[in-house]
């Protein structure tokens, strides 16, 4: 694509990773750490909410994403999107296994994502910065559909019902949510 | 094509994206996306919108989890790994490997076996049956080849491992060493200083703030059998640039010069032996140039005390 969005990852060390990846070169995976943890470990986190099993869950996205490379295939995305795909669905297993959901879901939403909104800015990485901002943009009804959705594990059934409205506005919602990220991206 | 736009419309490539869809719901968008380049192209900018809302949410891992997390790689990079429960996770992406996996464990027909084959594709009939006992030879061949590599793989890591963990014992055992030696020489300046608070010959002067420095206040002890002086500071004024304490004794009522403290003295981290004095009714401490002057300066007098 020649309207490549302004990602922190560039894709070309992302494509000398793959390589190294494919030929079985485990010096490939601190390159890996490096390059990626903290993108992985910011979704982990905000998906388990406690740094122990947020590293349990990183910790075994490593040796998965090491095992399953085979299937990695790029034309189908690139190895970001793949990899951030593991580790969400390790740490939303993670917190349905444990049925940690049921205490944390009666919590409160509001609570629980505003505590996230500001523990977050003394973590973030100075690179990050233009990215946030641009997330900024999006309205607290977007961001919060997104949040449930991507960070917290929920199913649309599951958001429509917390937040009270049909399930076709929240694929409506979801849909402008994203739509206008990639605007802001471009 | 009016129906592919309404497809991109619906919003089922965001909830792709997003992980939502079943593994059916997930192979038709990617049978969708690899049909149609504008499918691909909207799928690709949702991925990348969300992977930017993944990246603006970035947390760096607490110091400490890099080594804990890459030494777990490092011990699992060879284990056997349970592809069933991996691909509970990742459906669509587990769901190839599998059909490869399939394909080259899906049993050869074995010699003499009876094999229904179309006309067309068995014109000779002993061909490929002399090919595929070349095949399981070489398969064969293969695999012991593999095996024998995998053992002697797994040895070489497991050394390797034993001698990562010997370096790093080796590593903490002279850090460990390093810094009991410094203990030792910490512990040998204590004792020698409790033994000069001990001693009974010892004399402690107790030296008290002027109203120039109320708050100062500081300990001389002083044996006038050996003439030995000890200052041990309690509190003193933060020094100006190119200044520096000097102590005095003063020896009916002539002022003489019992040395420089150093910086460490002031602070109060540790005794500290001065000049030998012959005879003296008092201390007192000025502030003087750095190296000390040869007469007093009295305004600048810090803290004074008799014997």
């Amino acid at each position: 694509m020649s309207d490549s969005p302004p990602i922190s990852i560039p894709p070309a060390a992302e494509e000398e990773l793959v390589k190294r990846l494919r030929a079985r070169d485990e010096s490939a995976m601190t390159l890996f750490y490096d390059r990626y943890s903290a993108a992985l470990y910011g979704v982990i986190f905000r998906i388990v909410k406690a740094e122990d099993e947020a590293q349990d869950v990183l910790q075994e996205a490593l040796v998965k994403i090491w095992h399953a490379f085979a299937s990695y295939d790029s034309s189908k995305g690139r190895l970001f999107t793949w990899v951030i795909n593991i580790c969400r669905n390790l740490a939303i297993d993670k917190i349905r296994s444990k049925q940690h959901r049921v205490g944390s879901r009666t919590t409160g939403l509001d609570d629980s994502l505003t505590a996230q909104r500001q523990s977050a800015p003394t973590t973030f990485r100075p690179e990050h910065i233009g990215l946030q901002e641009i997330t900024k943009q999006l309205v607290p009804e977007q961001r919060q559909i997104i949040d449930l959705l991507y960070f917290e594990g929920f199913t649309q059934s599951e958001v429509a019902e917390e937040l009270n409205i049909p399930l076709g506005t929240v694929k409506t919602r979801a849909r402008t949510a994203i739509k206008l990220l990639s605007k802001l991206i471009r | 094509m009016p129906h592919i736009q309404d497809y991109i419309e619906s919003g089922v490539l965001e909830l792709y994206a997003l992980g939502e869809l079943s593994p059916a719901e997930q192979a038709e968008v990617e049978a969708q996306a690899a049909r149609h380049p504008e499918v691909r192209r909207e799928l690709q900018e949702v991925q990348a919108a969300l992977g930017l809302y993944a990246e603006a949410h970035a947390m760096v891992p607490p110091a400490g989890m890099r080594e804990r997390v890459l030494g777990h790689f490092a011990a699992h990079a060879h284990a056997a790994y349970d592809t069933d429960s991996a691909s509970v996770a990742v459906p669509p992406a587990t769901s190839s490997l599998r059909a490869e996996v399939d394909e080259m464990t899906r049993p050869q027909p074995a010699a003499g076996s009876p094999v229904v084959r179309p006309m067309s594709t068995a014109p000779v009939a002993e061909e490929p049956t002399r090919r595929s006992l070349w095949a399981i030879a070489a398969s064969v061949a293969l695999l012991l080849s593999l095996i024998g590599n995998a053992l002697l793989y797994s040895r070489w890591q497991e050394a390797n491992t034993n001698l990562l963990a010997l370096q790093g014992d080796q590593t903490r055992w002279a850090a460990t060493q390093a810094s009991y030696q410094q203990q030792q020489g910490e512990l040998r300046a204590i004792r020698e200083q409790n033994q000069i608070l001990r001693s009974d010959e010892f004399r402690a002067v107790a030296l008290a703030g002027t109203p120039a420095a109320p708050t100062a206040k500081a300990r001389v002890l002083y044996n006038p059998a050996t003439r030995k002086v000890y200052v041990d500071v309690k509190n003193l004024p933060a020094l100006p640039a190119g200044k520096q304490y000097q102590l005095w004794a003063l020896d009916k009522g002539k002022p003489v010069d019992a040395g420089m403290l150093a910086a460490t003295t002031v602070a109060g981290d540790s005794l500290q032996q001065m000049k030998d004095i012959a005879s003296a009714q008092a201390f007192a401490m000025t502030v003087e140039p750095e190296g000390g002057s040869v007469n007093p300066t009295l305004s600048t007098m810090t803290v004074i005390g008799n014997i």
